[in-house]
Order: C-alpha cells, then structure tokens, then sequence
C-alpha cells in the first residue's frame, strides 16, 4: 500500500518540490534561520497562505491581518471538505490529519483516483497525503537551505502545477461524464474572472456551488 | 516582541487560521444524514474545482503573445500524453519540460 501511495503521489511530489523550494529560497530573503521554513511546510502546509506569508513578514503585518487574510486565502478549502465527509471516516487521529493535510493538489488527487481493491480507503489516503506534505516539507527545507549556495534556473517550472490539474480534469472527465459541471465550472471561472480577478479562485468556487444547487434545485422541483 | 517571537506568533497564526477552514465543512455536516442535495454538490464539485484550478493557473496569461503560443504547445503535450498514455507522471514531467524549453531559450 506505502509503495502504491507513492507512486500515485509522484505527481504531487513533482509540484510540491519546485514549489517548496522556491518558497525555502525566498523565505530564506527575510533573514530568518533556515528550519523556520521547514516548520511552515509542517505546521501551516498551505502552498499560497505560504508565499503570501513572505509578504506579510516583509511588512511586518499584524496578526489580526495575518489571521483574516490567511483565512479568506484558504477558504475555498471549506468547500473541498464536503467531498470527504463520508471517505475521511470516524473522528480520530487519522481524520484529523487528513483534514490538515487537504490541499489543492491532495484533493485534486484523492476526488480523482481510484482505491485499488483491498485496500482500506482511509489507510491509503493517510499515506498519499502524508507523502504529499512531505515532500513539501523537503522542497520548503531544501530551498531554505540552498539559498545561500546556488541559484539554478526553474524558471518555468511553476507550470507543473497547471499540468497537474490539466491531467486531473481529463480524469475528472474520464469519471464523471457529465457535462454539466464542467460548463458551470467555465462559466462561473470567467465570470469570477471579468468581475473579482484577485479573488478568482473563492469566487468562481463559490458561484459555481451556488449555481449546481440552484440548478438542482429547478430540477427537483419541475420533477 | 522581537523578530523571532513574531515570525513564530504568524506562524501559530497560519497554521491555526489554515486548519480552521479545512476543518468547517466537518464540523458543520455529519456523515450518514447528508442530503440528496449535498451529496450531488459533493459529486459536482470535484470536476468544476478542477476546470477552475485550470483557468485559474492560466488567468495571467498575456493575450496575442509568445507566451500564449507555448503555453498552448505545452498543455497539448500534456493532454496529449494524458489521453494517449494515461500516465499522469509522464504527462506532466512532458509539458513542463517544454514550457520550460520556452521559457528559458
């Protein structure tokens, strides 16, 4: 099952390392000793919260703004949680960290794949998001810590994450085969785009949830 | 507060802030009493994320430019390797080396 988790979050890895680099590099900018970077990757784990964290340090914002920006960053996160709340399981540990650990890139990969047969669903998500933060732990700790030595060109390198997602969509519709929710997805995408551009991604989310229960809703009351 | 005693507070900040939003959606609903209308937000709502997460990865992209041209060459070998090979790897290892090709010449 370890060996499965991690050849089905390569993927992850190959976003998550770059990334996590370019975030120990810059981080390394403000002066701060290097396992400071390994620390946000561990406790905070939130690629874009992250960056922009590297600002807020810059500026030496306060922490009322820290916290509110921070949410309003992440809270598209709230809606990903609803497509778990059957395969998460029981309160435990484990769900805790599962929680924790739901990243874009996590849920892109675990609302996509397929569980091999026997094996426990909650298990094999356990190891696929733990591999996933820990090769973001490792990206953050090894650009921390090269940051003094060496630059080396990843310019370019960013476009892996939109690859990853581009791959997951072709899945999502190899599973879903319904147009539906990809039409609301684009729609709600541009519109979220010509109105609120620097908060794209919350709103076309939230206008695109909003428009399948509206939907659904004409649907089940016409039936 | 010194500097260090403030990057640590930002980061208990973050990281409490952070789990906060991933941890709502759990707290609000229960397992086992979802609606019928829950249910079919949480069916919908993975493909029209990833359609979102897409856009969104390309909404900076500058219009009747290079960069658009190789961006466009760069998803058409992802896809293209996605739907021929089914490798999500290779797919992506695939585009970005040519985006990066383009990227840096």
């Amino acid at each position: 099952m370890v060996r499965s988790a991690i050849k089905i979050s390569l993927p992850i890895m190959f976003g998550f390392v770059p990334l996590g680099i370019a975030f120990g590099l810059l981080f390394q900018n403000l002066g701060y000793p290097w396992y400071f970077a390994s620390l946000m990757g561990i406790i905070v784990y939130a690629g874009a919260a992250q960056f922009m964290a590297i600002g807020f340090l810059s500026a030496g914002l306060g922490v009322v703004e820290i916290a509110m920006s921070t949410f309003f960053l992440n809270s598209r996160h709230m809606f990903y949680g609803l497509s778990f709340l059957e395969s998460f399981g029981n309160w435990n540990f484990r769900k805790l960290y599962l929680i924790f650990g739901m990243t874009d890139e996590t849920y892109a990969l675990l609302t996509t794949i397929q569980v091999p047969e026997g094996f426990v669903k909650e298990r094999y998500f356990l190891y696929i998001t733990l591999f996933s933060q820990i090769y973001w732990v490792l990206g953050c700790t090894i650009g921390a810590l090269l940051a003094d030595f060496m630059t080396f060109n990843t310019d370019g390198m960013e476009f892996a994450a939109t690859a990853l997602f581009v791959v997951l969509l072709i899945e999502q519709w190899i599973m879903v085969r319904r147009l539906l929710p990809f039409i609301v997805g684009l729609i709600s995408s541009i519109v979220a785009l010509l109105l609120f551009i620097n908060h794209m991604l919350l709103v076309a989310i939230m206008i695109s949830i909003a428009s399948i229960v509206f939907l659904r809703l004409i649907k089940g009351s016409s039936s | 507060m010194n500097e260090l005693e403030y990057l640590i507070v930002v980061i208990i900040v973050m990281a409490l802030s952070t789990y906060f939003t991933r941890l709502i959606p759990f707290l609000l609903f229960s397992p086992g009493r979802e609606s019928s209308l829950l249910n079919y937000v949480a069916k919908s709502t993975p493909p029209m994320v990833m359609m979102i997460l897409v856009i969104y990865m390309l909404r900076d992209m500058s219009y009747y430019s290079f960069e658009l041209v190789y961006t466009f060459i760069a998803l058409a070998v992802t896809i293209g390797f996605q739907v021929y090979k089914r490798n999500a790897l290779l797919s992506i290892v695939a585009g970005t080396a040519v985006y990066m090709f383009f990227v840096q010449i």
